[in-house]
């Protein structure tokens, strides 16, 4: 693998996990996601430049796109948690539990 | 050139790390910045500066920004700092496993290469300029399926945070 691979590789990875271990605040996983997918607009943008491909390019700016969406509906969610709750700790996502 | 690259692709990585790490949030926000930092510099030095132009721009100076006032609702009255037990803790045995990877898939191959972006002096516009401009051209249908989704998004913060009885997430 290549060192350009490694790294927006193993920074996927990390953020992966950290999302996965995310603790107290909803905003600390959305932070994880945000990198996630800022690893992913880079690895999207090397891969054109490898293959030589122009049209590629496009891809990585429509990630972006659907990833401001994304961002913008997480953080709607943390402002209705923060609204009904008094803060956003993950705790307080209990309706469905057991 | 090369160590430059290797530089900022390891800032890239330190990034990671530190959003991974969970430390309060406004040290998370710290940890991304650094990330898209050395992200749109390690894009400049592989020679796609407009990617890079739409990286710092839109992720950078629109969805960070609104991340970083978004912080404040987060607030601790004690925040964990980097020199937090739980935030070490968890930011060494990330960086373990990233190491471990490393080397379990073996590192002696990974060495960055050149590589072009003008097709080695043959085309007359730049790999990614190229590329960006059929947006308005092949892929006007991409364009607009792209616009169509963030209005659709606007309705969907809208009805997120309308709250009174008919919003989302309300235990009242």
């Amino acid at each position: 693998m290549s060192f350009l691979h490694l790294s927006f590789y193993s920074a996927f990875t990390l953020s992966a996990l950290g999302l996965a271990f995310h603790r107290t605040h909803l905003i600390s996983a959305l932070l994880c996601l945000e990198s996630m997918i800022l690893s992913m607009y880079v690895a999207l943008t090397i891969w054109p430049i490898h293959t030589q491909t122009p049209s590629s390019t496009i891809i990585p700016i429509l990630i972006l796109t659907f990833s401001a969406c994304e961002a913008g509906t997480g953080l709607a969610l943390l402002v209705a948690s923060t609204r009904t709750h008094g803060s956003d700790h993950l705790h307080n996502f209990n309706l469905l539990q057991c | 050139m090369m160590n430059f690259v290797l530089f900022l692709s390891a800032f890239f990585i330190l990034g990671g790390l530190a959003v991974a790490s969970n430390p309060s949030p406004y040290y998370g926000v710290v940890g991304l910045v650094v990330a898209s930092a050395a992200g749109c510099g390690w894009l400049v030095s592989l020679g796609v500066s407009f990617m890079s132009l739409v990286l710092v721009m839109v992720y950078l100076g629109g969805m960070l920004v609104v991340f970083v006032y978004s912080v404040s609702l987060a607030a601790d009255p004690y925040p964990e700092a980097w020199n937090d037990w739980r935030v070490i803790g968890y930011g060494v045995g990330l960086g373990l496993v990233v190491i471990v990877g490393i080397v379990l898939g073996g590192l002696l191959e990974c060495w960055p290469g050149g590589v072009s972006v003008n097709n080695a002096g043959v085309s007359w516009v730049r790999l990614d300029f190229g590329g960006a401009a059929m947006f308005y051209s092949w892929g006007a249908g991409l364009f607009l399926v792209g616009g169509w989704g963030l209005l659709l998004t606007l309705f969907v913060v809208l009805e997120l945070v309308r709250g009174l009885s008919r919003g989302a997430i309300r235990a009242v």
